[in-house]
Formats: structure tokens, C-alpha cells, sequence
């Protein structure tokens, strides 16, 4: 598959997310519909249009909002500004995307947007501590890749509108737990059938939306990774940053089914209890080891089990952040 | 009849991978004369830096004319290649002629403290790492643009339509072989 289609797949994929969104805010209208009669119906198909459009055009502030991420300048942050500088230089981008930070130790990155030029890429601060400057520009090449390839918006309309989804039907749950009894009219059977209609759709609401993320292609990162060796000429590079990745086991924090398709690993992976389960059934990552694999068979090398520990970025202090 | 509907069709699949062809040329051109562009740039921005290292270095030791001549002249090199292999070669002796003269720096402790030194060679040698960015997409874009031109069927109409082979621009060291990465598992 070439650059070209998968460009083309994405904007595929971006229609089918959107043709999904509609379907599942449809579906929502029907069960509020169910539940609360023709005004609350008619008022969250409203919502839900919406939500939907101010989410499309708002989509690239709203995931740095979810994900806690606030912008660094050039002057705060020289060092990883250069490297993302050349690494854009590398990928024939127009302009290096902004760096944005999430304050948290796991090391972690993402990029999100709407569009390539509106995008910008998210480092943890963990990352920084912890990988080499090689390292870290295989990281910035993966990033600046999704954004070349167009992955990145579909991942970020993907996290809106998978957010919103979740978090409708929730609150529906919560009125069919608490109102669903004071319904009136429509006694008898057709109302049970619509009550039960209604309970599905809030239960299928959720695993439609992890569906929707399931329209991401795990391939992606693959991709992501071909395109980050070829900017950096360093497969290498990369390599180990994924290595360190998968060594260290501290996860983000601020972490929800929504954005976890966004991150260069999964933040999901000690995910306990239903969550593991569905971060196993809904997997949006390969596992690190093959993609270290697929980079080590190109490049020619072989990683070494454990590494040492890096940190050659040059950190502002505490403050500055 | 049935004969004419054939010929029209074969026509018409004939006519949509022409335009097909065609574009995906043009497209990739298009990227060459980008990728161009940007090492243009980047390669303006070092040969306005080295007036004021050459300088710099000046103030501490002028009497290193030698260093100092070959530097003005490689650079003027660049500014005057024509096309991007003369520009790489002339790249290169640049490279080169600058290595020099920071060697020589070396022997100026004075120099080597200097703010303004430290920071022109940072700045340099940012832009160092932009050329070799700049670079390597430009000579990726130049492959696939020659091999679109020179792989069948495209080859019976590049002529034609005038496309021809662009050049590489020179690559340094270990910057040679691009990787083959395949992101199918």
C-alpha cells in the first residue's frame, strides 16, 4: 500500500466514522424517543447535530482538552523544537507542527487535528526524560508521519465523537434508571418492547462507539513506523525508543476508551478488571514487539533485551512547564 | 456493431490510464520541485550564516587567510551551481571547507569561548541538519519520480509529454541507502 492509498482509505474511513456518528445519534434519538416521548427525542437529535458539527470543527482543541495538553513554545523548548523541525524538513511537510505537553511521567506521544496544518504532536514529559535524542526523533517522525498520512484526523474526529457516544449514553442510562418508571401513555406491550429497545440501544451505544475506533486500522502504525524510518533514515532509532516504551510499564493517567487509539502505544495496556477486557477485545495497537520486529527485519539489526538509560534531552526545569 | 462498442471501450480504458499516468507524474514532479525548493532554502540560510563565522573567526585569528579564502570559495560555489548534482558536489566541498576552519577555531580558546562563536555554530549546524533533511526527502521524491517516468507503461509517454530524469543531490556519508521499511506484519 502506498502513501497515496492510504490517504485514500483514511478519507474512506473518515466518512464511515461520520456515517457512523449519525447512525449512532439516530439511534440515541429513537431510545430518548422510547423513553421521554417526541420532545426529548427531537431534542438530542438536535444536540446530537449539533455537537456533531461544533465537534468537527472544534475536534483538534477539544482532544488537547480531553488529554490535558497545553502548547510549548520554541523559546521553552529549543531542543525538541529542532528535532521536529527536521524531522518535518525530512517528511516534505509545509511546516513542523506545534508541540504540545502533557504533564505526566509515563512516556507516551500522539498528534491530533483536523487537518495537517492545524495539527500539532503531544509529548509526555516522561517521554523526554526518558529517551535519547535518536530516540525521541523516531518518536517526532512517527507523529509527524500520522499527520502526513491523514491518519491523524480521523483518529481525533474518532476520540470526539467515540467521547460523546460514551458519554450520551451514559446519560441516558442514568434517566432510564431514575425517570424510565414515570413514563406515561403507551401501556402495555409496545411500551415494553420500546423500554427494551431503548435498553439495548443505551447498552450497544458504548460498544458501537469502540466499534468506531475498531475502524482505525492497526496498520496504521505500521505505516506510521515505515514513514518514521524512512524521514529519519534511522529504523534503529525508532526501534529502541518503541523498545524503551515497551519496557517501561508506567501508563498516563489521564486515559479514557475515547483517546486511547491516539497514542504511539497503548495507554490501556494495565488496564484491570471489564477495562482489560475490552482493551484486549478492542485492541487499537499492535503489540510493541512486532513493530519492533517488522523495523529490526528492515534496518537489518537486532535490539539488545534491556537498554540504558537515556534522558540526553536537554529539560527545561519544572517551572517552565 | 458489437466491434464498435469494443473499440470504444478499449478507447476509453485506454484514455482514463493516460490521464491516470499522466497525473501521478505531474504529482510526483510537483513533489521534486518542493523537495527542491526546500533545500534551496535551507542551503541560502547557511551562506547567509558564513559571512558573519568567517568574521567572527576573523577577529581572533586573521592570519589564517588560507582557511578563510576556502570558505568564501566554496561557498560562492553553492550560490553558483547549477542544478541539484553541482549543487551537492559544491555542498560538499563546503562541508568540508567549514570543518576546516572550525578545526582551526579549535586551536583559539579565546574564540571557542565566545558567546556569539558558540551561538553562530549552533545556529550552523542546525541548519546543517536541515540540509541533510531537506535532503533526503528530496532525493526519496527524485526516485519515485524517475521510476514513475522510467518504469513501463509510463515510459512510452514521459518523452513525449516531456518529462525527464531529475538529478539526485549528492548524498553524503551514511546517508546513502534509503530503507525499505514494510509496515505489513
Amino acid at each position: 500500500m502506498t502513501l497515496q492509498q492510504q490517504i485514500r482509505a483514511n478519507r474512506f474511513r473518515t466518512v464511515l466514522v461520520l456515517a457512523a456518528f449519525g447512525l449512532l445519534i439516530i439511534a440515541l434519538g429513537g431510545a430518548a424517543y422510547a423513553l421521554g416521548g417526541y420532545g426529548l427525542g427531537v431534542l438530542v437529535l438536535i444536540v446530537g447535530a449539533v455537537y456533531g458539527v461544533f465537534a468537527y470543527i472544534q475536534s483538534g482543541a477539544m482532544v488537547a482538552k480531553l488529554t490535558g495538553a497545553h502548547p510549548v513554545t520554541r523559546e521553552e523548548w529549543p531542543e525538541v523544537y529542532h528535532l521536529i523541525d527536521t524531522v518535518s524538513i525530512a517528511a516534505g511537510m509545509e511546516s513542523a507542527p506545534p508541540l504540545y505537553v502533557v504533564d505526566d511521567p509515563a512516556p507516551n506521544a500522539f498528534a491530533a487535528g483536523r487537518t495537517p496544518a492545524k495539527s500539532y504532536v503531544v509529548v509526555t514529559t516522561g517521554i523526554l526524560k526518558a529517551m535519547s535524542k535518536r530516540e525521541l526523533e523516531g518518536v517526532l517522525a512517527h507523529e509527524v508521519s500520522h499527520i502526513r498520512n491523514r491518519d491523524v484526523r480521523l483518529m481525533t474526529l474518532a476520540a470526539v465523537l467515540v467521547g460523546v457516544v460514551a458519554l450520551v449514553s451514559d446519560l441516558l442510562g442514568r434517566m432510564l434508571y431514575f425517570g424510565g418508571g414515570r413514563r406515561r401513555g403507551n401501556d402495555g406491550g409496545a411500551g415494553w418492547i420500546f423500554l427494551v429497545l431503548a435498553i439495548v440501544t443505551i447498552l450497544l451505544a458504548p460498544l458501537a462507539a469502540v466499534m468506531v475506533q475498531m475502524a482505525l486500522s492497526r496498520r496504521r502504525e505500521y505505516l506510521a513506523d515505515a514513514s518514521a524510518a524512512e524521514i529519519t533514515n534511522d529504523p534503529e532509532g525508532l526501534a529502541l525508543a518503541l523498545r524503551r516504551l515497551e519496557l517501561d510499564d508506567r501508563e498516563i493517567q489521564n486515559v479514557t476508551s475515547a483517546t486511547a487509539h491516539l497514542y504511539i502505544e497503548t495507554p490501556l495496556r494495565n488496564a484491570t478488571g471489564p477495562a482489560k477486557l475490552v482493551a484486549g477485545l478492542f485492541n487499537t495497537h499492535p503489540p510493541l514487539a512486532a513493530r519492533i520486529g517488522v523495523l529490526e527485519e528492515a534496518g537489518g539489526f537486532r535490539l539488545p533485551d534491556t537498554l540504558p538509560t537515556a534522558g540526553d534531552v536537554e529539560m527545561p526545569t519544572g517551572s517552565e512547564l | 456493431m458489437t466491434a464498435v462498442y469494443i473499440l470504444i471501450a478499449i478507447v476509453v480504458v485506454l484514455l482514463v490510464v493516460l490521464v491516470w499516468l499522466y497525473n501521478r507524474m505531474v504529482r510526483l514532479r510537483n513533489e521534486v520541485d518542493t523537495g527542491w525548493a526546500n533545500i534551496d532554502v535551507q542551503l541560502k540560510r547557511r551562506n547567509d550564516l558564513i559571512p558573519n563565522i568567517v568574521e567572527t573567526v576573523k577577529g581572533y585569528a586573521a592570519h589564517e587567510r588560507g582557511t578563510f579564502e576556502a570558505v568564501t570559495e566554496a561557498r560562492a560555489a553553492v550560490a553558483g551551481a547549477q542544478g541539484p548534482a553541482a549543487a551537492g558536489e559544491a555542498d560538499n566541498l563546503l562541508t568540508a571547507a567549514l570543518g576546516k576552519l572550525f578545526a582551526v577555531a579549535e586551536a583559539y580558546p579565546d574564540l571557542k569561548a565566545s558567546e556569539n562563536f558558540l551561538q553562530l555554530q549552533n545556529e550552523l549546524s542546525a541548519t546543517e541538519d536541515k540540509i541533510a533533511a531537506a535532503r533526503r526527502y528530496y532525493n526519496a521524491t527524485v526516485l519515485r519520480f524517475n521510476n514513475s517516468i522510467q518504469t513501463f507503461p509510463a515510459v512510452l509517454l514521459a518523452g513525449m509529454l516531456g518529462f525527464t530524469k531529475r538529478e539526485f543531490f549528492a548524498a553524503g556519508e551514511g546517508d546513502r541507502a534509503l530503507p525499505e521499511v514494510s509496515f505489513q506484519p
